[in-house]
């Protein structure tokens, strides 16, 4: 199980217009991995993660979803592949019309044509397990960032997703509310759920991840093991990028 | 003689028959003469007329029910008895009374109109059933001052735009400056208070109002004049020979036994009871059915303005573009014409293929108009729902559908509940627009009790008042839920 590529990314290329933000991006991931991206504001982290779902379509190059090419499907197909992947955005985006509870609900109800009991039953095991089972009847707005952060999460996963993608998912939130949804992260990780995380969060990649993968000029210029990245990164882009952020700190 | 069209007005009517004749060829007068065998057929008799014309036809409150009487119905009622048919009335503005009868609306129309060579061109009249005369009304304070026609000259004058008064006081009163409006409550109106010296109108119209307002007084015409010009005939649709023959037996027995004597007779003591008491509290039924009817009209509208509205913005975020054309096309279509041609057009037009009533009508041609204002409104708010939100159902794999249902759509209603709030406030007034077709809302039942009342103004200030009451507390009630929503969450 710990072998089979779950995604697999081959000259990727995505064009806004005559600007090519991504211009070959290769990659594997396998089940069970947990891969941090990390890179420069506008190295296209997010336009790359957005394209392993299909969000945004790219202009050449195969995204493949457990042996399928995402990119030649389209309608019913990329619903069902798309439902099977999560993904976590950085300002949370919960549908603030509904309560925590329908949140979760809505897509098992939807997509999934699970039963009005057996969605609940589901949403409340996962908001149980990020620890907001009490908040079930409150709608988003009354919720900390950090709080809406970890709804978001067990939205996701309540479609049962095999992957996660998350995008930044603390870098909107107060300090004191990282670690609240980095322990979330943690614990999917420890579970054994493949994830791919654009983080800058150096003590979470170093803790879970299995690989950094380094992006800069529209390419991935580096990939290591966490330890090596952070402290003895070879690349020299890298290296002035991991220097900024230790220092930053 | 009566009020006339304007010009602006006709040629609209003109655009709209000749479309719905266009569209419809079995309309043309080619066809074989049914008319009469239609009525009888039928059973009823429909008439068309404009009832805010005493003493020819107006509204009386008789017993707390309203009902029109006058000189031409009693005419009207005649022929149908003749014709041992019912009679049915259909009450509209006068301007629509020539449409209603070429669209097959009515059999007939009657009120006061005179045969002119001009109108002889579009429809058909039967024998002329009465001859009034033409006179003037002057204010009591001026007998002295203007004792005949010829002290007029130099006067400022007023007279319904379009009518034969308004062109004989043009033509034969030297240098006098002729004033047009619209209804004859507001020329009296006019006359009133001084902004017009004196008013050409009708003999029975003018006797009728010296008997109900003694600061009116009346002073012949003088004129002498052709008979088909002043004289009130029955109109039909084109081609109608055998109905129009059938009509002026009828009309012959009429003048032959002088029942209009009679009837006029008949006409005035209606009018006593009319303006035995004339305050508006006496008139209370009169402006709660209007104001009815313009709830009824405007909340109807703006429910399926807002289910049409959605259905546009719905076709413009689609990827067939065929379909964002057509609600391109159709919102600015909407937009680009006023509602009062839309409203004629679905009851005259569209009612050539189906019949609609005129209530119906109303609703209908509103909620397309206002539909097209939704539909701009919903995609504000659509596009003012944040991109994550899309983004986030997307990710989930929900389809399209499902997430402008069950996401979008909801937040952007609750964004633009205030702007629909206030679509809805506007057609309270807007709406008043389909009083031209007939349908007795507040602009409709005002103009009622103007003309049965000789009373100006108070009836437009109590409309003013009903308008502003309903229009404030439907802000103030769609304030409180709006922050009641805001509440929500
Ligand atoms: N829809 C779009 N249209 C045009 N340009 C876009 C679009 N989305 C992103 N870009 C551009 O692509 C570049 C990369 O954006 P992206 O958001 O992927 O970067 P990032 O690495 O995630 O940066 P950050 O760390 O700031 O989130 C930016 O210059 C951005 O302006
Ligand atoms: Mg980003």
């Amino acid at each position: 199980m710990q072998d089979k590529n779950i995604l697999e990314v081959n000259h990727l290329s995505k064009k806004f217009g005559e600007n090519e933000i991504l211009k070959d991006i290769n990659g594997t991931v396998k089940s069970g991995q947990v891969i941090c991206v990390i890179g420069p504001s506008g190295a296209g982290k997010s336009t790359f993660l957005r394209c392993l779902n299909l969000l945004e379509k790219p202009t050449s190059g195969e995204v493949k979803f457990e042996g399928t090419d995402l990119t030649h499907v389209d309608g019913k197909q990329l619903l069902d592949l798309r439902e099977r992947m999560g993904m976590v955005f950085q300002s949370f985006n919960l549908f603030p019309n509904m309560t925590v509870l329908r949140n979760l609900m809505l897509a098992p109800i939807r997509v999934k044509h699970m039963s009005e009991e057996d969605a609940k039953q589901t949403a409340m095991k996962l908001l149980k397990r990020v620890g907001l089972d009490g908040k079930a009847d409150a709608y988003p707005s009354s919720l900390s960032g950090g709080q809406q952060q970890r709804v978001a999460i067990a939205r996701a996963l309540a479609m049962n997703p095999e992957v996660m993608l998350f995008d930044e998912p603390t870098s909107a939130l107060d300090p004191e509310m990282v670690g609240e949804v980095l322990e979330v992260m943690q614990e999917l990780a420890n579970e054994g759920m493949t994830m791919v995380v654009v983080t800058h969060e150096m003590g979470f990649a170093k803790s879970v991840a299995d690989e950094v993968w380094f992006m800069a000029d529209g390419y991935i210029l580096e990939r290591s093991k966490p330890a090596e990245m952070f402290d003895n990164p070879q690349n020299d882009r890298a290296k002035d990028f991991i220097g900024k952020i230790i220092e930053a700190k | 003689m009566k009020k006339n069209v304007k010009a602006i007005i006709q040629t609209i009517l003109l655009v709209v028959t000749l479309l719905t004749v266009g569209l419809i060829q079995t309309n043309s007068a080619a066809a074989a003469d049914t008319s009469l065998q239609r009525v009888k057929q039928r059973g009823e008799l429909i008439m068309a007329t404009s009832p805010d014309y005493p003493p020819y036809e107006f509204q009386v409150n008789k017993n707390g029910k309203s009902q029109i009487v006058g000189m031409d119905i009693d005419v009207a009622k005649k022929v149908a008895k003749d014709l041992h048919v019912k009679l049915v009335i259909k009450s509209m503005n006068f301007d629509s009374l020539l449409v209603a009868i070429q669209t097959g609306k009515a059999d007939m129309a009657i009120g006061g109109i005179n045969p002119t060579a001009e109108r002889r061109q579009s429809v058909d009249f039967s024998k002329i059933y009465y001859s009034g005369g033409q006179s003037f009304l002057i204010n009591s304070k001026d007998v002295n001052k203007y004792k005949s026609v010829k002290n007029l000259r130099g006067a400022t004058i007023g007279a319904q735009t379009g009518t034969l008064q308004y062109g004989l006081a043009k033509k034969r009163i030297p240098n006098s400056t002729v004033k047009g409006m619209d209804k004859s409550t507001d020329l009296v109106l006019a006359l009133k208070t001084n902004k017009i010296d004196a008013l050409g109108i009708e003999k029975p119209s003018a006797e009728a109002y010296v008997k109900n307002d003694p600061t009116l007084k009346m002073i012949p015409s003088g004129y002498h004049l052709n008979k088909n010009d002043v004289g009130a005939a029955i109109a039909f649709k084109k081609g109608s020979t055998s109905l129009v023959n059938a009509v002026n037996k009828s009309i012959d027995q009429i003048k032959k036994q002088d029942l209009t004597s009679k009837y006029l007779a008949s006409a005035g003591k209606y009018m006593k009871v009319n303006t035995v008491n004339t305050s508006m509290w006496h008139y209370w039924s009169y402006f709660a059915k209007g104001v009815e009817y313009t709830i009824l009209i405007s909340l109807i509208s703006t429910l399926f303005g807002v289910i049409i509205g959605v259905v546009l913005a719905l076709m413009r975020f689609t990827k067939q573009k065929w379909l964002r054309g057509l609600a391109i096309s159709y919102t600015e279509f909407i937009r680009g014409t006023p509602l009062m041609v839309q409203v004629m057009f679905v009851y005259f037009g569209i009612g050539v293929v189906i019949n609609i009533p005129a209530l119906l009508s109303g609703i209908i041609a509103v909620s397309l108009n206002s539909g097209a204002y939704v539909a701009e409104i919903i995609r504000g708010g659509i596009n003012s729902v944040e991109k994550g939100q899309t983004e986030a159902a997307e990710s989930l794999g929900l389809t399209k559908s499902d997430m402008m249902r069950y996401v979008v759509l909801p937040q952007a209603f609750k964004n633009i509940w205030p702007a629909l709030g206030n679509e809805f406030i506007s057609l309270i007034k807007e709406s008043s627009i389909v009083s031209i077709i007939g349908v007795t809302d507040l602009i409709y039942q005002l103009n009622i009790v103007r003309a049965d009342t000789y009373r100006g103004v108070i009836p437009i200030f109590v409309a003013m008042v009903l308008y502003f009451v309903m229009t404030f507390l439907l802000t103030r009630l769609l304030n409180y839920y709006e922050g009641k929503m805001k509440h929500a969450g």
